[in-house]
């Protein structure tokens, strides 16, 4: 609880503490420093998405790489939101979730049916449309 | 530049960078960024080779020292005044290296199941992050949509259509072996390059925190204007606010609290020329407050009034993207249409089944052979 | 020996007074007078353009009858009769007037050059009708009209076949003569040059599916076609220097030109005006089938004999020389033009007789014999007698084309056969009669027997040629009188061969084995052609006479050959003008119609044919070339008649003595011509189309299309591994791509921030 407190800058002396603390949006914006991190933590993932969607075979765990691309995406939005002082960054990733999770369910019943057709989950099985 | 400060999160190779002097120039920053990303990619594609486990532990060492330079070298640019004493970053640090360490690990562990849940692993340090930025009800929201519903999905998936290791050879040969790992890797380092160079470069960091300062003023408006929107709730804040207005008043007075109860009711809100019940000055909010008796007082509310970041995410996703909402809701429907289509099985009816779904009558008895039963 | 006498010859020339004086050449032609109310004498060229429309659409319908036949003849003597009745219009009295009738404006283009003054082309269709235009245009459809009627009958076994082409051919051919003749202006002189050379090609090459005909079609119109250039070039500088290609206009420019001294057209000069009659004689060799164009004329003899009479003998060949008559003027404007067409046409005469003497083929023997007297008439155009040159053509008309029917009647009765060594005695073959005495008349007319009419017309020109003062043609008159004397003897050679001695004949096996050969009409038994493949033995050949149409129009046309020296016999005998020369006085071609001064000439005491003791020349000429002519014909009686064998005996001695060897053979040969213009052009020709076909097949198509359509292949198979079909492949050629593109935004960005 103590850790919460640390992140205000604009510590005002006639802040009332309520008994239950609550976060609001003005007193937590954060430092820079935050922001940045967050910022490096999300281009990484990102590319660590990418990198893990180029050179996993199986195709489950490819589209898993897209869920964690959809993550630094999120990550982004959230702290592009923190700088503006902005709730539509994080009204933005409910968006997101929700595509996620529409996709997720619709490519794994496809990757279902595609197991089914060749008894494996290697993407390299589905090569057909190659020129002769 | 203190450096001091930042030595105790940074390693050795943070020495090597930034030969900056005190007018602030530093040298080549793109290159130092570009260098930095090049070391990750370079550890990266070391830990992906599959083989000898030397070879990996050297990327692990590679990969790390990459990030420590990364990471010191973007708080570094954060504060580029002058840090103002306040304790350094540790959780965003923390929580970002064991989001990274999640997702390098999902993306070369060979059993997907591993993967998977390295996956949960990377969501719930990103929801650290979300906290740390303030957004409490998207991470959590994250944690229980994600982790909780997406990834529960996922590893069913993988149980399913999961060949089981065979003995002798461990885990299957497309999970083992990375496909063309190093045009990946490259592709992924030239992106990441990009990326930091135009998130962290010197236009970039100034910007940003122009628009911080900027906009805080109009940030906090807008919180208080979704106050405005939830009138009970605004009604309640009024009340409390007054309530210990009063007790502050009265313990400056005399020292002796009054209990909450003998505080007078407050009925109403008087909303402004525009509508708004709560109104703003610069910063600060105040209403107009209604008693019984037809009275108003003009009552400064405390910041501990804003709404909960909950509250003000949910009026923003009514009120500004009403349409977004509707659509989120369409497109879960198809999914959900998508999903039942692609799941069915097709049934082979027989001659039997078929005529009694018509209501005709059944060409064998029961019991004989040959036109029943579903054929799947 | 010959350059010697010709540069002679130029020498003399030019220092001589030609026969007439320039300036008085051109004022001397009347101009026209415009008659619009003769208008109707366009009917005489749409008379045959309607009948090869009606042919065509006969042949569309598929006609089996003679019907394309009789609408041909019944619409060339509707023109015959409308040229008559035109003739008697313009021509009254003693005089012709010319006239021009304007028929419609076929082309007017005017300009403005740069100096802001305005150019202009006119062509209009108008119609030049003066005297030797009606000269012309008579015989022209007269034979014409004969002819036709002896072909419904000459072409019978082709009904249906090619019956309507031929017929339709033929009507193109009189639509483009009259063109040719009548035609007001120079330009359309050429079209009905060029329709005559087209219908000439048609019909030669009638029979398509015989290889030998058709190349005798190609050669001919090529032939033609390197005169046709020479002639459109002249006409092209004729516009540049007298700014008119109209006749009337013409002759007016040239009598202001040549009576006021030196001004001259602005942009002429004076190489392009010299230039003009040497151009013009180039086309009108070309289509007279002079030394060295006269090749096509004898392969020309594969088509139809009918054809062969009236294109080949009567018509078409006078177009050269109704050219040079029509252009008089502008050649006697350059001292050396006229003297250059007599050399070449008294040496193409000398030249086709003594290749005549030796050819077998009695219809080669008459092409041979059409160049020669083509000949006589382009040296009686040089000499200065355009009178002579136009008699000449007038009877040769008609006793050439009698010659050709004739021959096409024995081809037509004795199966195909034409080698005067395998006919003989057909004068005593049932109903062959009629065609050995016409054979007879037109021999007699050909070898200038005295008082016929080829007589009086070859002696005009060879009396002309030695009446001049210039060495040069007293040179070139003896050398015609020494081929008269050739003349006579192949004329007389093919007679006394074919009507006379022991009967024999035999058909042409070779020919009548090929069922659509049209000139293979003997039958086996009646009408029975399914034996005519093979197995067929000449003892069991029948010849069959040549009916009523074919008789009567060999009949016809011999008492026109006959007819034809009347306008001599008038003259003389009755002291009236001589018809031709009146028609030929009234024209542009005035200049050679031989006026009083010119019989006063004829009193000359001294002239070149003293020797005779005759003091008047034209009279001294008539008994030398008659008595060359008899003795040609009794060298002929000796070797033919009397004493076959020895024909065959001189040739043997010839050949085998080795100085005289190369006579024969030089001879019978054609002198070897076509073979030097093979290896001289043809071979070159080919040579140069092999090279260019290779260039164009590999170099061109090869390297420059092929090759770049091959480059995007190749490009293709570089990027070809790319599509491999695996998903991840294109993922990261996909992801390759953004990060290249937002590196590049980046760095942009970069620059410009």
């Amino acid at each position: 609880m103590s850790c919460f407190a640390l992140t205000t800058i604009n510590a005002s002396t006639t802040m009332l503490m309520q008994p239950m603390p609550t976060l609001t949006l003005a007193s937590t914006a954060s430092d820079p420093a935050t922001v940045n991190a967050a910022l490096l933590v999300s281009a990484l993932l990102f590319v660590c998405g990418l990198v893990g969607f180029l050179t996993r075979r199986n195709m489950i765990i490819m589209f898993l790489c897209t869920e964690l691309m959809f993550q630094g995406a999120a990550l982004a939005m959230i702290a592009f939101g923190n700088v503006h002082h902005d709730a539509s960054g994080q009204v933005f990733v409910i968006f997101i979730l929700t595509v996620a999770a529409a996709e997720a369910a619709l490519a794994l019943g496809l990757v279902v049916l595609l197991y089914r057709r060749r008894e494996t989950l290697d993407s390299q099985a589905w090569n057909e449309l190659k020129e002769a | 530049m203190d450096f001091a400060t930042l030595s105790h999160a940074s390693s050795i190779p943070a020495a090597f960078l930034l030969a900056a002097d005190d007018t602030g120039v530093m040298t080549s920053p793109a290159a130092a960024l570009t260098i930095a990303c090049a070391i990750s990619a370079a550890g990266l594609a070391l830990i992906m080779q599959p083989g000898r486990q030397g070879i990996r532990t050297a990327g692990t060492v590679l990969a790390l020292a990459g990030f420590a330079m990364l990471m010191v070298e973007v708080l570094a640019r954060a504060t580029p005044h002058g840090s103002d004493g306040s304790m350094p970053p540790v959780f965003p640090v923390v929580f970002g290296f064991i989001t990274l360490f999640g997702a390098v690990r999902m993306i070369t562990h060979p059993k997907p199941v591993f993967a998977a849940l390295y996956f949960v692993l990377v969501v719930i340090a990103t929801a650290g992050l979300f906290l740390l930025l303030g957004a409490e009800f998207m991470a959590f929201s994250l944690i229980i949509v994600y982790a909780g519903a997406i990834l529960i999905t996922y590893m069913f998936v993988l149980m399913l259509a999961q060949q089981s290791p065979v003995a002798g050879v461990g885990d299957a040969w497309y999970d083992r072996l990375p496909r063309e790992a190093l045009s990946a890797i490259v592709v992924g380092f030239v992106i990441l390059a990009t990326l930091s160079n135009a998130f962290f470069s010197p236009q970039a960091q100034s910007d940003r925190a122009d628009t911080f300062e900027r906009t805080e003023l109009s940030g906090t408006v807008n919180a208080w204007q979704t106050l405005d929107a939830m009138p009970k709730l605004a009604l309640a804040s009024a009340q409390a606010a007054y309530v210990e207005s009063l007790k502050s008043l009265k313990s400056s007075n005399d020292g002796a609290t009054t209990s909450a109860t003998t505080a007078a009711k407050i009925v109403a809100l008087v909303p402004d020329a525009q509508g708004n019940r709560v109104r703003t000055r610069g910063a600060d909010a105040f209403v107009m407050a209604q008693f019984a008796d037809g009275t108003t007082i003009e009552l400064a509310l405390p910041v501990s009034a804003l709404p909960t970041n909950s509250r003000h995410v949910g009026v923003e996703l009514v009120s500004k993207f009403p349409a977004g909402l509707e659509i989120a809701g369409v497109v879960l429907l198809m999914a959900l249409f998508g999903a039942v289509i692609l799941a069915r099985k097709q049934i082979e009816l027989g001659e039997d089944e078929r005529r009694e779904l018509a209501g005709m009558r059944r060409f064998t008895i029961e019991g004989e052979s040959g036109g029943t039963g579903a054929q799947r | 020996m010959i350059l010697s006498i010709a540069s002679a010859a130029i020498t003399s020339a030019v220092l001589s007074s030609s026969s007439a004086d320039p300036i008085a050449v051109a004022t001397l032609i009347k101009p026209a007078i415009a008659s619009p109310e003769l208008a109707w004498a366009g009917l005489i060229l749409c008379f045959p353009a309607l009948a090869a429309v009606l042919c065509a659409v006969c042949g569309a319908m598929r006609v089996k009858s003679k019907l394309p036949g009789m609408i041909t003849a019944i619409a060339l003597i509707a023109a015959f009769v409308t040229t008559l009745s035109l003739y008697l219009t313009c021509h009254d009295g003693a005089t012709t007037t010319a006239r021009t009738i304007h028929l419609f404006d076929w082309i007017t283009f005017a300009w403005r050059g740069e100096s802001g003054d305005w150019t202009n082309f006119l062509a209009p269709f108008t119609l030049y009708v003066d005297s030797l235009t009606l000269l012309w245009m008579l015989f022209v459809t007269g034979l014409g009209s004969l002819i036709t009627i002896y072909a419904t009958e000459y072409m019978e076994e082709d009904q249906g076949k090619g019956y309507v082409r031929f017929f339709g051919g033929i009507s193109v051919f009189l639509f483009a003569m009259g063109t040719l003749v009548l035609g007001g202006n120079l330009l359309l002189l050429y079209l009905g040059w060029e329709g005559v050379g087209l219908a000439s090609y048609l019909l030669v090459g009638y029979n398509y599916d015989r290889p030998s005909a058709v190349a005798a079609a190609k050669k001919a119109f090529i032939v033609n076609r390197v005169g046709d250039l020479g002639l459109a070039f002249g006409i092209f500088l004729i516009w540049l220097n007298y700014g008119t290609i109209e006749y009337d206009a013409l002759f007016q420019a040239l009598a202001d030109t040549t009576s006021s001294a030196g001004t001259t057209a602005a942009n002429a000069s004076e190489w392009s005006k010299a230039a003009i009659p040497y151009l013009l004689m180039l086309g009108a060799f070309g289509k007279s089938a002079q030394f060295p164009l006269h090749v096509w004329l004898p392969d020309a003899m594969e088509g139809p004999t009918p054809v062969s009479a009236l294109i080949h003998a009567a018509t078409m060949v006078t177009a050269g020389v109704y050219l040079i008559a029509r252009t008089y003027p502008l050649f006697e404007l350059q001292p050396l033009a006229l003297p250059v067409v007599a050399c070449i046409g008294c040496f193409s005469a000398l030249l086709a007789a003594s290749i005549g003497m030796a050819q077998y083929d009695i219809k080669r023997v008459m092409a041979y014999s059409t160049i020669s007297q083509l000949g006589y008439m382009f040296l009686g155009l040089g000499v200065g007698s355009t009178f002579g040159a136009s008699y000449h053509v007038f009877t040769h008309a008609f006793f050439k084309a009698l010659l050709f029917l004739c021959c096409g009647a024995i081809m037509h009765g004795m199966g195909g056969q034409l080698d005067l060594r395998k006919l003989s005695g057909l004068r005593h073959v049932k109903g062959f009669r009629v065609t050995s005495w016409t054979l007879l008349i037109g021999c007699i007319c050909l070898s200038g027997f005295p008082f016929s009419s080829g007589f009086y017309s070859k002696d005009t020109i060879i009396g002309a040629a030695f009446a001049s003062d210039d060495p040069l043609f007293i040179f070139l008159g003896w050398v015609a009188i020494v081929t008269a004397g050739m003349t006579a003897y192949y004329a007389f050679r093919v007679w006394f061969r074919v009507c006379c001695g022991e009967v024999l004949y035999e058909p042409d096996l070779a020919a009548h084995a090929a069922p659509t050969a049209n000139d293979a009409h003997g039958h086996v038994a009646p009408h029975d052609s399914a034996n005519s493949q093979g197995g067929h033995a000449a003892h069991d050949f029948h010849p069959h006479g040549p009916r009523f149409a074919i008789n009567g129009v060999l009949l016809v046309i011999a008492v026109g050959a006959i007819l034809a020296a009347l306008p001599s016999y008038l003259a003389e005998f009755a002291h009236q003008q001589n018809w031709i020369q009146s028609m030929v006085t009234d024209s542009s071609a005035v200049a050679g119609a031989g006026s009083s001064a010119h019989d006063a000439h004829a009193e000359h005491a001294n002239h070149a044919l003293s020797f005779t003791g005759i003091s008047d020349i034209h009279t001294a000429t008539s008994v030398v070339a008659s008595a060359v002519g008899i003795l040609g014909i009794c060298i002929a009686a000796f070797f033919h008649l009397t004493n076959r064998k020895a024909a065959d005996r001189l040739r043997h001695a010839l050949l085998s003595n080795a100085l005289t060897r190369w006579l024969p053979l030089a001879m019978e040969n054609k002198w070897y011509v076509d073979e030097i213009y093979h290896v001289v052009l043809r071979l070159p020709a080919w040579a140069i189309g092999h090279v260019l076909h290779f260039s164009d097949a590999h170099v061109i198509d090869g390297f420059l299309v092929n090759g770049t359509a091959r480059i995007p292949l190749h490009v293709a198979r570089v990027f070809q591994p790319l599509y491999n079909g695996a998903l991840q492949g294109y993922a990261s050629t996909m992801a390759g791509g953004v990060a290249l593109i937002s590196a590049w935004v980046f760095w942009i960005w970069l620059q410009a921030g």
